[in-house]
Formats: structure tokens, C-alpha cells, sequence
């Protein structure tokens, strides 16, 4: 990787200094279009693969070809470079450069910049709740923040991250109830400032709150996503669960599946059955001796723990088997697309006591966090953050547009040497009032007048 | 992945700076002193993405993106202002273009 470097940074500067140094104008153009092709590669380098990719297009491309074709337009190839009064220039601008170079270096020379680096700006972080507690209607669940340890005299101040708005901070007290969470409710993550967080998780009963489930100190790295999943374990007792969601965006071509198993008494894999349409067992005959063909995408995933899965863009009869073979639940036709992040929460249904239990695959979606530098991720700070100097550069960019439609007006020259000769004809013609006014004789008439017209013609040449 | 920090980047764009403002003083040729600012821009556009890269954040990104606009923009009018010069004195060396000199 450094020679890499190395060797593009010197094939950039030998391109830039042979641009500087050529007397033809259109060596100097083609050596610029090598320098920029070499930043190119190193926008690559750099993790900015849309910045590459628009460097090649508009700058070796666009702005390169309208170099080259006004030098060959102009016919200005042969560069004169002669002028012996401003040779003293030169000299001063390599002195200049080398000064700017040593004071520019010194800074990088004594470990300045390494010292003092300072750690990047915490930016968001995501949280959100899935209820997954079967046939709890009644049941809600609340989520709050007991504070982010801000130790002073050893007050530790709150804050509550859900209240059921998208602002999630607001300024609520502790104990306020945040925010019901239905069955199977879940809602998009909320944004919160990354840093340590101690989350309590409680659920509520018919407006009496329970202790808390789960009270875990976190850290809410910056672009990272978690979800607290409420579940009823094995007991009937609400359980609740901190889990770190994977939101980078999938290999290409693929989708993220991540499976929560919220049916505490059940081991649950998840397997591939190809045209094999669904009964109640995997099993090809009574005895359980054979199975029929299916490929395991998940093995065996215990209660209360998630695990995820790429899968390749297609369709998919996907099937819930618990451990002993019999299939709970099946996902004919489930149609994977691509770039999607989906987590899919396998609960138990309510149903009536004593009756056969059915399962659910609860889904719940991701939004992928683009990869850095890609065109997504570009286009969303371009276009939400940047939204006004946005359409500043597009104003920018239709006034030069009309000034270079105006500046290239084949006539513009002729046309101001016109409205320049004009004037000056509409200052002269008073002055002849004026000389026959002052000498008292008819001058605008006759001969005399002919030859004040002509002499006039002549002294606007000068 | 990445194993070249972000000096060797800036250090290069510093480099490719110095050079374009030698060419802006060196060089007599109007088109030339054109390509030389595009190079300068060119450099700060490296050290923007360097830094971007370094914070981790994508702005620097969006103000390249801005600066190539912007670049864009400055080449057409200036161009244009250039055939127009020629078209007047036949010559686009900047030293004989003195007629707003004091």
C-alpha cells in the first residue's frame, strides 16, 4: 500500500512539474490531465470512491477538453514566455515556495499535528424497542435513560430517551411514563448523542410500572445501532434483552436477515427447503430417519439471542424448525432484495391456553448506514445538510452560464467599438452649435459646415 | 486496510500547492496561469478528503464537491474571457495586457 503511494504521489508531482515547465501549451494540458488522474487514484485511497469517480468526469474530462480546446482554438500552442523584464519573478516564486514549503513542513516535521489530535466529534447513535411479549395488549413497555453520569457534587442528572416523539430529549421528568409500546410495536431508531448511557427498561401493567428488567450500562458508540427486545421467557416472565444491531450496508447483491428468538422453550434454526413445500416435520417418513433435502442458514439459535445472515437476491422458501425436526412456521416465497437490513423477531402467538401454540416471525426493518465516502452517503449530507449552498451552486452555475453565453456573442467586440464611436459622434455634434453660437456666423449651413464635419471627423481619431 | 495516515497526504497536497502558485508566478501564459490555479485547487481538494478521511466524517466530501462546481464555473467564464482577449490583441501573454495598469 505505501509503495502504492509513493509512486502515484511521484508520478502526480513529475506530471505537475513537467505542466510547469513545457513550452507547449498543449504537453503542459495533457501533463495536467496525468496529475489529475493520479489524485484520482488517491480519492480512492482516501475512501472517497464518488469523489474519484466525479475528479475523472468533470476535471479530466470536462474542464481538460475545454483547456485543450481553447488552446487549439486560439491556435496558442507555442507559449511566449520571453518577456526578459518579468524574469525576476520566477526567482522570487521558487524562493516564495520554498519558504511557504519549510514554514508549511514545520509544523508536520516536529510530530505537531500527531500531538495534538484531538479525538473526532461524537456523532449519533441509534436505539430503538421491539416488543416482542406475546398477547401483551395490555402490557407496555417503557425505556428511559437514568443519566449519562454526569457527576457534579454527585447529582446524576436524567434524561428520558423515548417520549414518543422524534425529540427524544426533551427535557422529562425521570419518573414520567415515556412512551407505550403495543405489541409488537417497534418504532424507527432514535437519534441520541453518542456516549454512555445507562439504559432501564421496565414494563408496565396496567398503569403500574415494574421494577426494572434490565438496568445496562452502555456505550452508544457513534454510528452504531442497538435494540432492546422485550420477550416472555419460559416462566411467562417479561424479559428484556440489549442487542447491538449490525446496520453496515450488505456485500452487494445481498441482504442482512438477523433473527431474534424470543420463543424461550425452543432451540430455532432457520433453514433453506428449496421446492419442498412445508409439512409439519422435516421428516421424510414417521421414524424421523432421513430429512428431507434442506440447507441450515441458522443452527440451533437459543432463546434471547440473535444471530445474522447474508442471503443472495432471490426468493426463498425459508422454514422455523425447532430442534427435535418439526417445523414451526414457514416463509414460502420470501423474496430477498437487495441492500435490505430486515430482523425478523420469532415470537409464540397468543393463542388459547392448552391449544396448540403457533409462532410468528415478527419483521422488523433496518435503514443500512451507507459506507463511507460512497455516493449515498454523499448525497444524503449533499442533499439534507447542504440543501441551500446546494442551490446557491446551482444559481452560480446558471449566471455563468449566461455569462459566458454572453461574453461569446460573436458581435460583442464589434458591437462596443460601435456604441464607442456613437458617444463620442453625439459629444461632437453640440460643439458646432456651440463654435457658430460663439463666432455669431451661420455655421451649419453651406460649405463652412462641410468642412467643420470633416475636420471634426478627424480630431475624434485621436 | 489503510495504513498511510494522513500526513504523506497533505504533505503532497502542500507540495502540488507550492507548485501551482509557482506556475501562477512564473508562468506569462493567461491559459497556463488557468491550468496552474486548477492544480492549486486541486491540492486543497486533497487535503480536504485527507482530513475528511481523518474525522471520519463526509463533509470535507461535500465541500470538494462544491469546489469542483465552483472550479467548473470559474473555468468556463474565464476562458471565455480569454478568446475574447485574443480576439482583440492577437496575444494572451499577461505581461502585455497592461492597459489597467496605472
Amino acid at each position: 500500500m505505501e509503495w502504492l503511494f509513493l509512486v502515484v504521489s511521484f508520478v502526480a508531482v513529475l506530471a505537475a512539474g513537467m505542466m510547469l515547465t513545457r513550452q507547449n501549451a498543449v504537453h503542459s494540458a495533457l501533463f495536467l490531465i496525468v496529475n489529475f488522474g493520479c489524485v484520482a487514484f488517491l480519492y480512492l485511497m482516501l475512501d472517497a470512491p464518488f469523489l474519484a469517480m466525479v475528479q475523472v468526469t468533470v476535471y479530466t474530462g470536462a474542464i481538460m477538453v475545454l483547456f485543450l480546446f481553447v488552446i487549439m482554438l486560439l491556435g496558442a500552442e507555442a507559449t511566449t514566455d520571453t518577456s526578459g523584464r518579468m524574469r525576476w519573478l520566477g526567482f522570487a516564486g521558487t524562493a516564495v515556495a520554498i519558504i511557504l514549503l519549510l514554514i508549511f513542513a514545520f509544523p508536520l516535521a516536529s510530530d505537531m499535528l500527531t500531538d495534538e489530535i484531538v479525538e473526532p466529534p461524537e456523532t449519533s447513535a441509534r436505539l430503538r424497542v421491539i416488543n416482542a411479549i406475546p398477547g401483551g395488549d395490555s402490557e407496555s413497555v417503557t425505556i428511559m435513560d437514568m443519566g449519562r453520569s454526569i457527576t457534579l457534587e454527585g447529582i446524576v442528572t436524567g434524561s428520558v430517551l423515548f417520549d414518543g416523539t422524534d425529540d427524544a430529549l426533551d427535557d422529562l421528568r425521570i419518573d414520567d411514563v415515556v412512551y407505550d409500546y403495543g405489541r409488537d410495536a417497534t418504532q424507527h431508531y432514535t437519534v441520541l448523542p453518542a456516549g454512555e448511557y445507562n439504559v432501564i427498561a421496565g414494563v408496565e401493567l396496567a398503569g403500574f410500572a415494574t421494577s426494572p428488567l434490565l438496568i445496562e450500562a452502555v456505550t452508544l458508540t457513534a454510528d452504531s445501532a442497538h435494540s432492546v427486545v422485550f420477550y416472555e421467557n419460559v416462566e411467562g416472565i417479561v424479559d428484556v434483552v440489549l442487542m447491538e444491531d449490525d446496520v453496515s450496508a450488505p456485500a452487494v447483491g445481498k441482504m442482512r436477515l438477523t433473527v431474534f428468538n424470543a420463543v424461550t422453550d425452543k432451540q430455532v434454526s432457520l433453514i433453506d427447503i428449496g421446492q419442498y413445500t412445508t409439512r409439519g416435520s422435516l421428516c421424510e417418513d414417521d421414524s424421523c430417519s432421513s430429512l428431507i433435502p434442506h440447507r441450515v442458514l441458522i443452527e440451533e439459535l437459543p432463546a434471547g439471542q440473535q444471530t445474522s445472515l447474508e442471503l443472495e437476491e432471490g426468493s426463498y422458501n425459508l422454514a422455523f424448525v425447532d430442534q427435535d425436526q418439526a417445523v414451526l412456521r414457514t416463509l414460502a416465497d420470501y423474496g430477498a432484495e437487495r441492500g435490505i437490513i430486515e430482523t425478523r423477531v420469532f415470537v409464540r402467538e397468543p393463542g388459547v391456553p392448552g391449544s396448540e401454540p403457533s409462532y410468528r416471525a415478527a419483521v422488523f426493518n433496518a435503514i443500512a448506514i451507507p459506507a463511507f465516502g460512497s455516493p449515498e452517503a454523499v448525497g444524503q449530507v449533499l442533499f439534507i445538510e447542504y440543501v441551500l449552498p446546494v442551490m446557491l451552486v446551482g444559481m452560480l452555475l446558471l449566471v455563468a452560464l449566461i455569462g459566458v453565453i454572453v461574453l461569446a456573442r460573436p458581435d460583442a467586440l464589434a458591437q462596443a467599438e460601435r456604441r464607442r464611436i456613437n458617444r463620442r459622434r453625439r459629444v461632437n455634434r453640440p460643439l458646432v452649435s456651440v463654435i457658430s453660437q460663439q463666432t455669431g456666423s451661420d455655421v451649419l449651413s453651406g460649405d463652412y459646415m462641410a468642412k467643420l464635419t470633416g475636420g471634426s471627423d478627424d480630431s475624434a481619431d485621436d | 486496510m489503510n495504513p498511510i495516515g494522513t500526513e504523506p497526504y497533505i504533505v503532497l497536497s502542500m507540495v502540488l500547492f507550492l507548485m501551482g502558485a509557482l506556475g501562477v508566478l512564473m508562468r506569462r501564459n493567461a491559459i497556463l496561469l488557468f491550468m496552474s490555479v486548477e492544480l492549486m485547487l486541486n491540492s486543497a481538494n486533497l487535503a480536504l478528503v485527507a482530513f475528511a478521511r481523518e474525522w471520519g466524517q463526509v463533509n470535507g466530501h461535500v465541500f470538494v464537491f462544491f469546489v469542483m462546481t465552483v472550479a467548473a464555473a470559474e473555468v468556463a467564464i474565464g476562458l471565455a474571457l480569454i478568446v475574447n482577449i485574443f480576439r482583440e490583441r492577437q496575444s494572451i501573454n499577461i505581461d502585455e495586457l497592461r492597459q489597467m495598469q496605472g
